[in-house]
């Protein structure tokens, strides 16, 4: 047996994530003692009419949300519990909500911060109406073996090692959170455990005190001894003192009190909990509190360190006497299926990976590229190009490798805004489209007719310089094999009009006195074309790949180069129409050839 | 709880009817000068200055000055601004109107388990407390407000008559009102007088105690609460309490100027445990902390920080029980880079660090506490097996 929360306990909770931890915890609890879940819904009006997974075992629950108490009972009509994880200043409304329905007895708040004058009235509310309104603060009500409410009993581990999954012989009652675990522990390890545990939560006024549970347990055969751990402030303990001093009870009452350290405190000094504190008069004293529990014949252990030695001594007593008898412990319990992470870290499965990289690793406390760490990488000089190299071909390149790399890209960062790629871009900004929308539209246009030949130029020179081909051969090669040569020829430069970037870029690379052959090959190539055609000239394009290529960037990387330096300029021109608050552009007809059939009629359907 | 000092208290009252004197609440000389300009009262009256501060026996620190013109007064507040008292700045002064009557009575409110009572006395000032029996109370269930005929009656009990009852009643009215619709946990008037210019009560000193819990619907609320143990409170607990007024879970920290025994637990149940074995123990406390509700680990670095910088310091107890939900690997991070910090600063010098603590990812958390050993700390970590507050006896055995 136990109180307030048993195995016909279904539960309804009210709030969003705290609520959704709270039911997960609930899950283990229901796992160990080998039961369904006994939450059944959830109400958090933004979310409803949509479901909170809960985990089960290995498994998944759909638990479904409602926007009301009265939905949530009208489809689960076996509810009778409602845990309120609602925000302080909601939680007023959402409590009296649990109260007034006629399926809910028992409301437990586990919010914190409540109006002292919110919580009286809900415990007023729930008097009235023969109602069990636990809280506010209250970290959980459990009953061994059969119920959770709550986070109470903390993690899966502590839940077995606290031997909560059969029931013991010892209620308990607090008012802090974290003690109840500890109790709850105590009771396992000096005595047979428990058999609920209900935190009160450490308010001034908690809606259901002491006494109503202490009367529950002395209605409850199972519980032969409470643990009450109080604390200074109020006359809860005094009143429960009172209780057991009335007449002779059934239970053995052992308790603590908290607070004699205010004897020695600048006075009036407040602690933890909102109830703890200490009246004018010295009423609510740690020491009024222990007096007066003394005084009912209940045992008072003098420090909390002693609590587990009194509630031993209870127990040896309780056995001599034939009211308890030895627990026996199941043969198996259940173990919480471990997640991949607890699993993997504990040896115990292999997964094959999904994905594989070699280039960069961010798990640390900073991103790594090759293995090096970014801030030592700027800190000791290196610069984009370096980054560039790490990633794009996992290698440190020299000074040298990276200002040639530095150079192509302040090259090719932009050509005005009427090739295709900067067009593109433009158009989509004007149409009002966002900034990774537009840059992408001008990245669509980088293909084998715009900025799109470097891969492919440099893949052929390469292949020529490999297989030691002469311009001849490679030409003839190239035009019976693939048509015109990728990184040769320009529409609006010529031999006459040359292109100052290519200019600059063979100048600068050939008075580096490193070796070029693609470059050297390349240029031989225009040698040829461009006596031919006067346009057939090496272009940007060709001249980036053949002197990448000579640097030892893989083909596959070479495109890259110019879709990363032409990024900086897209992204300009987007910026640009932006601050221009440009409007929407339409072409005009005048710039359209209509070549399309003359108006004519449509022929009736057939 | 949360304490108001008299300038908001007053204002409070004032807005539920309740006669106040009339009063300003200055940070200068200069302020209060301008303020004689645009009021007639101050030229007119006999004033009182006070210390605005949360500190006990004003009086005797000569904080409180009577019976003054406003030269006076501008002079008696020159002189409290920027005063030191132990750890404390005057830094705000209220001069009020001095209201002369010749009857001091009482009146309070306040919140109980089953309601609220309001409290009424013939006798005020010092007499009330040493007749306490003359207090007449009248109980009302929560949700209730009294009637007029209760308070009247009240009143009478009290042994008001004629005339004086039926105002003291209409008195008592207006402070349960503004009791139960400011949040207030305590409300106390002593004394209440008779203004003898109009015959009327007067609020004349108050104590204001309101639910901070409840600051959500006060918009009106735009004053500080005030330290509730008679000082200020320090740099140190007002930057942890702004840590703490961020976060969810909590941190907690107050100072006890001379103590050598620092305390660093978690939960608000656990930590007055931990502070009873020290005096228990004869060790003498040097804080107050307490760090519960899963808070981030940042948070509870900075409360770590703070503990380490008390002075004179032998011991830090980071204890706590078995938690529920707060992650013990986490919090214990914070705590870790709290020490390691406060070493680098040199501090914790000849600092001997105990622990205990259960809950999620315990084993996790101790390891990583037990490894500090490795950097020269001088820390003994115990898990759950080891009762509560056996560190502190631990603690305080080792000399």
């Amino acid at each position: 047996m136990s109180i307030l929360a048993n195995k016909d306990t279904r539960v309804v909770i009210q709030g969003g994530q705290a609520g959704v931890n709270a039911a997960r915890r609930m899950a283990e609890f229901c796992y160990l003692i080998k039961r369904p879940l006994n939450v059944e819904a959830f109400v958090y009006p933004p979310d409803a009419g949509k479901t909170n997974e809960i985990p089960y075992g290995s498994g998944l629950i759909a638990i479904p949300i409602y926007k009301s108490i009265t939905e949530a009972t009208k489809h689960h009509p076996t509810l009778n519990t409602s845990l309120v994880y609602i925000g302080a200043d909601r939680a007023m409304k959402g409590g009296m909500e649990a109260l007034d329905d006629s399926h809910i007895k028992v409301v437990s708040m586990i919010t914190e911060g409540v109006p002292e004058k919110d919580a009286k009235v809900l415990g007023a509310h729930a008097r009235k109406l023969g109602k069990v309104f636990n809280g506010p603060s209250s970290i959980g009500i459990i009953s061994a073996g059969a119920c959770r409410l709550g986070v109470i009993g903390g993690a899966f581990d502590n839940l077995v090692l606290s031997k909560l999954y059969r029931e013991g012989s010892f209620g308990v009652i607090t008012k802090s959170g974290g003690l109840s675990n500890e109790i709850i522990w105590i009771c396992s390890q000096f005595a047979d455990g428990i058999t609920t545990a209900i935190g009160i939560g450490g308010d001034a006024y908690p809606g259901t005190d002491y006494v109503s549970y202490l009367e529950m347990f002395e209605n409850d055969p199972q519980t032969k001894a409470v643990v009450i751990v109080g604390e200074m402030g109020g006359d809860l303990e005094e009143r429960a003192a009172e209780w057991y001093g009335a007449k002779k009870r059934r239970v053995k009452l052992i308790a603590v009190v908290s607070g004699f350290c205010q004897e020695s405190l600048p006075k009036g000094m407040k602690f933890g909990h909102a109830g703890a504190k200490e009246g004018m008069k010295g009423e609510g004293s740690a020491r009024s509190k222990s007096d007066a529990l003394k005084k009912s014949g209940a045992l008072v252990p003098p420090t909390f360190g002693a609590l587990g030695p009194a509630i031993k001594e209870t127990y040896q007593d309780l056995l001599k006497s034939g009211q308890v008898k030895e627990p026996v412990e199941p043969a198996t319990l259940p173990k919480l299926p471990k997640t991949i992470e607890e699993a993997m870290k504990a040896d115990e499965v292999m997964v094959a990976p999904l994905i594989r990289t070699t280039i960069s690793d961010d798990r640390g406390d900073e991103p790594c590229y090759d293995g090096y760490p970014a801030s030592e990488l700027i800190n000791k000089g290196y610069e984009i190009p370096h980054v560039i190299g790490l990633l794009w071909d996992k290698r440190l390149i020299s000074k040298q490798e990276a200002e040639i790399i530095k150079r192509i890209m302040m090259l090719s960062a932009d050509h005005g805004p009427c090739v295709s790629g900067a067009y593109a871009t433009i158009l989509a900004a004007c149409a009002g489209i966002g900034l990774s929308q537009s840059v992408a539209a001008g990245m669509i246009m980088i293909g084998p007719r715009f900025g799109g030949a470097v891969t492919d130029a440099g893949r052929f020179f390469k292949y020529a310089v490999d297989n030691k081909m002469s311009v001849d051969e490679f030409l003839a090669y190239m035009k019976k094999n693939h048509g015109p040569v990728p990184g040769i020829g320009h529409r609006v430069k010529s031999l006459r009009n040359p292109d100052k970037r290519v200019k600059e870029l063979v100048g600068y690379v050939k008075s580096l006195k490193i070796k070029t052959p693609c470059l050297d090959f390349a240029l031989e190539v225009e040698k040829v074309t461009s006596v031919k055609k006067d346009n057939l000239i090496l272009n940007v394009d060709g001249t980036m790949a053949a002197v990448l290529v000579d640097i030892g960037f893989p083909v596959d990387s070479l495109n890259g180069f110019f879709i990363l330096s032409r990024t900086i300029g897209l992204i300009g021109h987007w910026v640009d129409q932006k601050r221009q608050d440009s409007r929407l552009i339409r072409l005009f007809d005048y710039l359209v050839n209509y070549a399309a059939p003359k108006r004519r009629e449509v022929p009736p359907l057939k | 709880m949360a304490k108001v000092l008299e300038g908001p208290g007053m204002g409070l009252m004032k807005k539920w009817g309740i006669n106040v004197p009339n009063y300003v609440v200055v940070t200068s000389v200069d302020e209060l000068t301008k303020l004689g300009q645009a009021n007639e009262w101050l030229k007119n009256s006999k004033l009182v200055a006070k210390a605005h501060e949360a500190l006990g026996s004003r009086f005797k620190l000569g904080l409180v000055k009577v019976d003054l013109d406003f030269k006076a007064a501008e002079a008696a507040t020159k002189e409290m601004i920027g005063r030191q008292v132990g750890s404390i700045t005057v830094t705000q002064v209220i001069v009020s109107e001095m209201i002369a009557h010749t009857e001091e009575y009482y009146c309070a409110v306040k919140s109980t388990r089953e309601g609220s009572e309001v409290l009424v006395a013939n006798c005020g000032g010092i007499e009330v407390e040493s007749n306490w029996e003359r207090v007449k109370r009248l109980c009302l269930d929560i949700g209730q407000a009294p009637s007029q005929e209760s308070l009247e009656k009240l009143a009478k009990e009290a042994g008001f008559t004629g005339p004086l009852a039926k105002k003291m009643a209409a008195f008592a009215g207006k402070m349960f009102a503004c009791f139960d619709s400011e949040d207030a946990q305590y409300l106390e008037v002593n004394p209440v007088v008779v203004r003898a210019a109009d015959e009327e009560l007067v609020a004349l000193d108050a104590v204001t105690l309101l639910d901070g819990d409840a600051k959500f619907r006060h918009p009106d609320w735009n004053f500080a609460f005030a330290a509730e143990f008679g000082r200020a409170y320090s740099r140190q607990e007002l930057e942890v309490m702004a840590v703490d007024s961020k976060i969810k879970g909590s941190v907690k920290f107050i100072e006890i100027p001379g103590g050598d025994t620092a305390m660093l637990p978690a939960g608000g149940g656990a930590s007055v445990y931990y502070s009873d074995a020290v005096v228990a123990r004869g060790g003498k406390l040097a804080n107050y902390a307490e760090y519960s509700g899963d808070p981030p680990d940042w948070a509870v670095e900075v409360l770590t920080e703070k503990v380490c910088s008390l002075p004179g310091i032998k011991n830090i107890i980071v204890g706590g029980a078995i938690a529920n939900f707060t992650d013990v690997k986490k919090t214990f991070g914070g705590i870790i880079n709290g020490f390691r910090k406060a070493k680098s600063e040199g501090k914790l010098r000849n600092v001997k660090i105990w622990v205990r603590r259960g809950g999620p990812r315990e084993k996790e958390g101790l390891d990583a506490m037990r490894a500090l050993k490795d950097e020269g700390f001088d820390i003994n970590v115990f898990d759950r097996n080891t009762p509560l507050t056996d560190i502190v006896d631990k603690a305080l055995q080792v000399k």
